[in-house]
């Protein structure tokens, strides 16, 4: 049964309109430099939560589409090689430029930023060129053609010089850190919950109860679809361009049809809309295999079974789908976020969507 | 004021128009040369056996299909190959039949989406120009909602209070917070009215408004229909089945069979036309009586 509204008053009501937009970011930064603090000394632990705070970033972000919007994308693993490939490219050709006026290292942190952004911005760009023929027409061709992305950037990546062929790119200069991809994490999760709670939130809500009603009542359906999957694309890229920056070497092997899928598990495990839900998803999922290769060399298998477990990961995704689907179609928490499932004794938020 | 209306009725332009309008599915002609008029205050119905096309001509009206023939005029604009949105955003917007409420949403939510869907942006933007500020319009609106600034929040409550004013008319408060899905069946066509009304429109299409109600509820409701047309300066075109009920409210009725126009006139007249008695008795009449197989 669905608990009644509390009436509860206006959330956040004491802080004054012109600040309620900033003041998130003004809390996560120093929170952020703590956290980068505490983490440093571990280098397991950096990799780990790096690796942790990449796959939130995609599964949020394709919640977006596959969530909000209720459109089926099956290739965000592609725009995440974009954003990858793209800004990794370009860090590597401004490895010796500094800029003159800055200390060397925020130098590199604001060339990293643009590369970043250059790379988000061009999965963008491919999202929008993927995205407007087929959220045309409804149905499963999203599906379709996002799969073939996928594929074509695969084929482009392994017939390019520049992107080091199949055999990769390595020595993109290790920019990334726990700061920086947790305020990516940050900024991605306040954009999808702002756009959840705003206008062109519901309209997406909308169009995933029912578009011929949505556009009945004045929703420009297609513009909102291509939207959703731009902003969702443009996030991709970022953690496709975070991700170039923490590991030894980038290869078309991270961004196969099994990333995508392992996404696409994530957001339907949280429960496709809850965008806490996509978090927590994410964060067990990336903890699952990484727990049972640390167990399986604890115990001191050789590591070729630790490896296995990397390979049998592709089957274990589909048993655990197909095993959600038969329990609990909704997902974890449905479209319901975190607040919203916790116990009865803890203050909510207003049911609803903001 | 309705009296005065109906005196000088050719001086009031002519909201919605269909003129000659066919389509086929395959090589079923689903509706065949209709034409019709609906202007400010009229309270007009639209009727037929089952199957004869009232649904079908909603839909061309309203976009979801496009006309083989003839032609669809909003607010004076001839909108044939516009999209629904469009056409909404032109001042028309209606019910389905088979209630069609964003489920999962609450009932506050659903008016909200209708009634920021019309915004700011230009309804006619067909030329690059429009399409172009059109697009400005959008990402500011964007960039608006990312930033939570002072004028998005400001607006958000404008829009909440819209909605709830939207929900108090309809008689729907005491389910602002609940989801659509949960509301009883009468409370859904009545959440649907609300949600049309949310886009601002000048005429309104309600396909089977009634459906499922007992005879009070409709008659509560025929009541509320002809308030809203008063209150919203709406013209109002009713789909309904229950024939004593479209007699009582409606002032011109059409009636379809096999999707042609077979009748139109003042209840009165169509209620005495022989085609109108052939087509009912012929195929519901007889079916609902359990007459013919
Ligand atoms: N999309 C479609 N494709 C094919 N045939 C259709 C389609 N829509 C409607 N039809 C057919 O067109 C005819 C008219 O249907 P319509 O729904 O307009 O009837 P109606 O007058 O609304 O009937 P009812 O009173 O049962 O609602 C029917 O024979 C129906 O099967
Ligand atoms: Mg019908």
């Amino acid at each position: 049964m669905e608990t009644p509204a509390l009436p509860v008053p206006e959330a956040r009501s004491a802080i004054p309109p012109a600040l309620r937009g900033i003041l998130p970011v003004l809390v996560a930064l120093p929170v952020l430099a703590l956290f980068q603090w505490v983490t440093n000394e571990s280098p397991f632990a950096v990799y780990l939560l790096s690796v942790m705070g990449v796959n939130i970033i995609l599964a949020v972000s394709l919640n977006i589409v596959n969530g909000m919007t209720g459109q089926f994308s099956i290739g965000h693993a592609g725009f995440m090689a974009v954003g990858a490939y793209i800004s990794g490219v370009m860090s590597l050709n401004l490895k010796e430029v500094a800029l003159s006026f800055l200390p060397v290292a925020a130098s590199d942190q604001v060339l990293f930023t643009l590369a970043l952004l250059v790379g988000g911005l061009a999965a963008a760009a491919c999202g929008f060129l993927v995205g407007l023929p087929s959220l045309r027409l409804r149905g499963d061709y999203l599906a379709i053609v996002t799969l073939g992305f996928g594929e074509i950037i695969r084929v482009v990546v392994q017939n390019t010089d520049a992107f080091g062929r199949a055999l990769g790119l390595s020595g993109i200069p290790q920019y990334s850190s726990p700061y920086m991809i947790y305020f990516w994490v940050f900024l991605t999760v306040l954009v999808a919950r702002r756009i959840a709670g705003s206008s062109h939130g519901r309209s997406l809500w909308a169009i995933r109860e029912d578009e011929v009603a949505a556009e009945a009542m004045g929703v420009d359906t297609t513009g909102y679809k291509v939207r959703s999957f731009v902003i969702s694309s443009f996030f991709a890229g970022i953690a496709g361009g975070l991700f170039a920056h923490f590991v030894p070497i980038i290869n078309p092997g991270s961004f196969t049809f099994v990333k995508s899928m392992e996404i696409v598990v994530m957001v339907v495990l949280g429960g496709l809309g809850s965008t806490t839900g996509a978090i927590v998803a994410a964060i067990f999922l990336t903890l699952l295999p990484e727990g049972l290769r640390s167990a399986f060399n604890l115990l001191g298998t050789e590591s070729t079974l630790a490896q296995k477990v990397d390979q049998i990961r592709m089957p274990i995704y589909g048993l655990l789908l197909v095993v959600l689907m038969l329990s609990r179609p909704q997902g974890l928490f449905g479209t319901r976020e975190l607040w919203d499932v916790l116990p009865r004794w803890i203050p909510r938020r207003r049911r609803g969507l903001s | 004021m309705s009296a005065a209306v109906q005196a000088n009725q050719d001086s009031r332009a002519p909201l919605l128009q269909a003129d000659g309008v066919s389509i086929q599915f395959g090589g079923l002609k689903a509706l065949t040369d209709f034409s019709l008029t609906v202007r400010q205050g009229d309270l007009l119905g639209l009727i037929g056996p089952n199957g004869a096309g009232k649904s079908t001509a909603f839909n061309v009206l309203t976009g979801v299909y496009q006309p083989s023939q003839g032609e669809v005029r909003v607010a004076g604009q001839r909108v044939n190959g516009r999209k629904p949105h469009q056409i909404n955003h032109l001042g028309l917007a209606r019910t389905f039949q088979n209630i069609r409420l964003f489920r999962a949403l609450t009932a506050l939510d659903n008016v909200k989406v209708a009634c920021r869907a019309q915004g700011a942006l230009h309804p006619t933007g067909m030329g690059v120009s429009a399409k172009l500020s059109n697009a400005l319009v959008n990402y500011r609106d964007w960039w608006r909602a990312l930033m939570l600034t002072p004028h998005f929040q400001a607006e958000e409550r404008e829009l909440t209070r819209q909605a709830e004013h939207l929900l108090e008319v309809m008689g729907l408060s005491h389910r602002r917070d609940e989801e659509a899905r949960n509301l009883p069946y009468g409370e859904q066509r009545r959440l649907e009215i609300a949600r049309a009304l949310g886009t601002r429109p000048r005429v309104l299409l309600l396909d089977e408004p009634a459906a499922g109600m007992n005879t009070r509820e409709k008659a509560d409701l025929m009541v509320l229909i002809r308030k809203l047309r008063d209150d919203f300066k709406l013209g109002v075109l009713v789909i309904e089945h229950d024939m004593k009920l479209v007699m009582g409210i409606c002032e011109h009725i059409t009636v379809l069979d096999h999707g042609e126009t077979i009748s139109r006139g003042a209840p009165a007249e169509v209620r005495g036309d022989r085609k109108v008695i052939e087509a009912y008795l012929g195929d519901s009449y007889l079916e609902s009586h359990g007459g013919a197989a």
